[in-house]
C-alpha cells in the first residue's frame, strides 16, 4: 500500500495540475475571506453582531478545486488510458482505488491545511486593519476542524464521483453543476427541498452549519452537523464503492 | 534511432550466459515463467471474440502470436493480463492468473498500446510512477531508457515523443521489474525501418537472457527471425500452433521456370508430386526434392530458366491459414497432377 501511495502521489506531482489547483483554491478562499471580513467589518460598524463563525470556517470556494482535483483521480487515467499499466501494476482494482483514495486524502490534507491558514491570515489582517476585536469563541476552533475536514471529505467524493462517471468533462459539468446549481434548487423547490437533507449538499451544509441555517425554507430541516458529517462521509463512500465497482469491474479493453 | 542495446541492465544476466545460471536467474525473478492458455472464451454481445482458445508458451522460448486483425490477439493478451474478464476458461502465467501474482511487474512485462501516456509527464517520469508502484528504485527507470535508447529524450514529454520512441517507452516500461514474462502487442506498429531493425535486436536480446517472449505482431518476417514458436489465430479460434520447424514441415516449396513446362508437369505428376501453376506459366511444386524434380527435367528434355526451393515463409503460411485458402491437408505432398495444379492456386 505503501508503494502505491508513493506512486499515485508521484503521479499527481509530476503534472502542474495540483500547483494550478492549489493556486485556484487559494483564489476562491482569498475571496471568500474577503467577503466574509468585508460584512464583518460593516457589521461591527452596524453595531451588529460580527459573524465570527463564517468568517473563520467558510470554505465553500476551496471545496470546488478539492472537488475538480479528485474528479481528476480515475477519469484522468481512462482519458489517457493510463488504467492499462496501472493496473497491470497493481492488478487488484480494490487496492487500486484505496490507494488513491490515501493518496487524495494526503493532498486533500495539504489543501485543507494551506486553505484554512490562508483564510485566517486574510481574516485576521483585515480585522485588525479595520480595529475590529477578534473573537475565537463562538464555536470557532470545532468549526475550523470542520472545514478542514469538509474539504478533505469533497476530494474524496470527488474521486468517488469520477470513479462512478469515468468521463472526465461529463465529471466536471456534473461535480460542478450538482453543487453550484442542482444542490441549491433542491433546498428551493417545494416538494422536493423536504429531502434536501439527506443530500450530499444538504448533509455537508449540516456539517459546517453552527445551528443557523439561513436561506433555507422553514420545511428543511437539516441534521445535527455529526449526522451531517456522517452522511456526507457515507455518500462520498457510497460513490467510490459504487464507482469503483463499475468503472473498474469493467473489461478494460 | 541508436543501435540494438547490447548491455544488461545490472542484476541482468549476460546474453550467452550459461543454462544453469539463467535457470538459477529464472528462479530468483519468480516461477518457470510458463503461459497457459486453456478452452479461454471471450464473447461480446453475439459475438465471440476468443473462442475456446487453448495454447502453451514455453519458459525462455520466443513465441510469434499471429493473426489478422480482429482475430482475437489483443483480447487474449488482455484476458492473460486481468484486464478483460475471461467469459469461461483460463490464462496464467506461473500456474496463476495475472491478479494473484505477487509481484506482477518482477514477474510480467507488458507492452500493449503505444499510446498509454500521460501527455504531461515525461518519459523517466511515466517510468518512475510504475517502479514507485512496483517497490523498485527510481534508478532502475534511467536503466531501462539507456536500454532502449531513451535516455536522450528521457525528460521530453510524452506528447512530443513519436510513434517510434512511443514504442520504446512501452518496451521500457516492460523491462522495469525485469521480469522473466514478456508479452508485447504488435510493437512493431509504427516504426521505420531503422526501428524495425531495432526492435529485431531487442528481440535476440531478450531471447539470448532466455526469457519468455509472446509477441503479437503483424510484422511477421521479423517474428520469423526471432521466434521459436507460433501461436495462430483466426476469428477468435486457434487455427496451428508449434514450433517453426513443425510449422514448416511438408510446406517446402520448389519453384520451376521455363518456356515449355507441360512434359515436367506430367513427369512431376506420374511420380507424385502436387503444386500449382502461378499466372505466368511457373510451377511451384510441394517438395523439398529440388534434385530430383531438375532431374526429371533433364530426363525429359524441359528446358528450365529457373530453379529453385523455396524458404519457409511464416508470412505465407500465415495467410494462407488465416484467409482459409490452405487446408492443412494441401500442405502435403499429396494427389495427382494435373488435377494437382490449380491456375493461380495457393500463394
Amino acid at each position: 500500500m505503501i508503494n502505491l501511495i508513493r506512486s499515485e502521489v508521484l503521479k499527481i506531482r509530476s503534472t502542474q495540475v495540483w500547483f494550478w489547483m492549489l493556486l485556484l483554491a487559494g483564489a476562491f478562499t482569498a475571496l471568500g475571506s474577503a467577503g466574509t471580513s468585508y460584512n464583518a467589518v460593516q457589521d461591527y460598524r452596524a453595531g451588529n453582531p460580527v459573524d465570527y463563525y463564517s468568517l473563520f470556517t467558510q470554505s465553500s470556494g476551496a471545496a470546488v478545486a478539492l472537488l475538480v482535483l479528485g474528479l481528476l483521480g480515475l477519469t484522468t487515467e481512462f482519458r489517457h488510458k493510463t488504467i492499462t499499466p496501472t493496473l497491470l501494476a497493481t492488478p487488484n482494482r480494490w487496492l487500486l482505488l484505496a490507494g488513491k483514495a490515501a493518496s487524495y486524502a494526503v493532498f486533500a490534507i495539504v489543501y485543507a491545511v494551506f486553505c484554512v491558514a490562508l483564510n485566517f491570515a486574510i481574516a485576521i489582517i483585515w480585522l485588525s486593519a479595520e480595529n475590529v476585536p477578534l473573537d475565537y469563541g463562538h464555536g470557532v476552533p470545532g468549526g475550523v476542524g470542520k472545514a478542514f475536514l469538509t474539504l478533505v471529505l469533497t476530494g474524496m467524493f470527488g474521486l468517488g464521483l469520477g470513479a462512478l462517471l469515468r468521463n472526465q468533462a461529463a465529471a466536471m459539468v456534473f461535480g460542478i453543476v450538482y453543487f453550484f446549481v442542482l444542490g441549491p434548487l433542491l433546498s428551493v423547490i417545494p416538494g422536493v427541498r423536504k429531502g434536501y437533507a439527506w443530500t450530499p449538499g444538504g448533509a455537508i451544509q449540516a456539517f459546517n452549519s453552527n445551528g443557523v441555517t439561513d436561506g433555507l425554507a422553514d420545511d428543511v430541516h437539516l441534521l445535527a452537523p455529526l449526522a451531517g458529517g456522517l452522511l456526507f462521509v457515507a455518500w462520498s463512500l457510497a460513490l467510490l464503492l459504487i464507482g469503483g465497482r463499475i468503472s473498474l469491474g469493467r473489461d478494460i479493453s | 534511432m541508436t543501435a540494438p542495446p547490447g548491455q544488461p541492465a545490472p542484476g541482468q544476466p549476460a546474453p550467452g550466459q550459461p543454462a544453469a545460471g539463467r535457470a538459477a536467474d529464472a528462479g530468483r525473478r519468480g516461477g518457470d515463467g510458463r503461459i497457459v492458455v486453456e478452452n479461454l472464451t471471450k464473447v461480446f454481445g453475439t459475438q465471440r471474440a476468443v473462442d475456446s482458445l487453448s495454447f502453451t508458451v514455453e519458459p525462455g522460448s520466443v513465441t510469434g502470436f499471429l493473426g489478422p486483425n480482429g482475430a482475437g490477439k489483443t483480447t487474449t493478451l488482455r484476458m492473460l493480463l486481468g484486464l478483460v474478464r475471461p467469459t469461461s476458461g483460463l490464462a496464467t502465467v506461473n500456474g496463476v492468473n495475472y491478479q494473484s501474482l505477487p509481484k506482477p511487474l518482477q514477474t510480467v512485462g507488458a507492452a500493449l498500446e503505444a499510446a498509454s501516456f500521460h501527455p504531461a509527464h515525461t518519459g523517466l517520469q511515466h517510468l518512475r510512477i510504475y517502479c514507485a508502484a512496483a517497490g523498485l528504485p527510481a534508478r532502475r527507470a534511467d536503466e531501462v531508457l539507456e536500454l532502449v535508447g531513451l535516455t536522450q529524450a528521457a525528460k521530453k514529454k510524452t506528447k512530443g515523443y513519436s510513434m517510434g520512441m512511443r514504442q520504446r517507452l512501452g518496451l521500457a516500461a516492460t523491462l522495469l521489474g525485469d521480469p522473466r514474462v514478456l508479452i508485447l502487442d504488435e510493437p512493431a506498429n509504427g516504426l521505420d525501418p531503422e526501428g524495425i531493425r531495432w526492435l529485431r535486436g531487442f528481440f535476440r536480446h531478450l531471447a539470448g537472457e532466455g526469457r519468455t517472449v509472446l509477441v503479437s505482431s503483424h510484422q511477421l518476417a521479423e517474428v520469423q527471425e526471432v521466434a521459436d514458436r507460433a501461436v495462430i489465430l483466426n476469428r477468435g479460434k486457434l487455427v496451428r500452433a508449434g514450433t517453426l520447424a513443425e510449422l514448416s514441415a511438408g510446406t517446402a516449396t520448389t519453384v520451376v521456370r521455363g518456356p515449355a513446362l507441360t512434359p515436367l508437369q506430367q513427369a512431376l505428376a506420374a511420380a507424385g508430386f502436387s503444386g500449382t501453376t502461378e499466372p505466368d506459366g511457373a510451377l511451384r511444386i510441394r517438395t523439398d526434392q529440388i534434385a530430383h524434380v531438375g532431374h526429371l527435367a533433364f530426363t525429359h528434355g524441359v528446358e528450365l530458366h529457373e530453379l529453385r526451393l523455396e524458404e519457409f515463409d511464416l508470412e505465407r503460411l500465415f495467410f494462407s491459414l488465416t484467409e482459409g485458402e490452405h487446408r492443412a491437408a494441401d500442405l502435403g505432398p499429396a494427389g495427382q497432377l494435373p488435377a494437382g495444379y490449380q491456375q493461380g492456386g495457393a500463394r
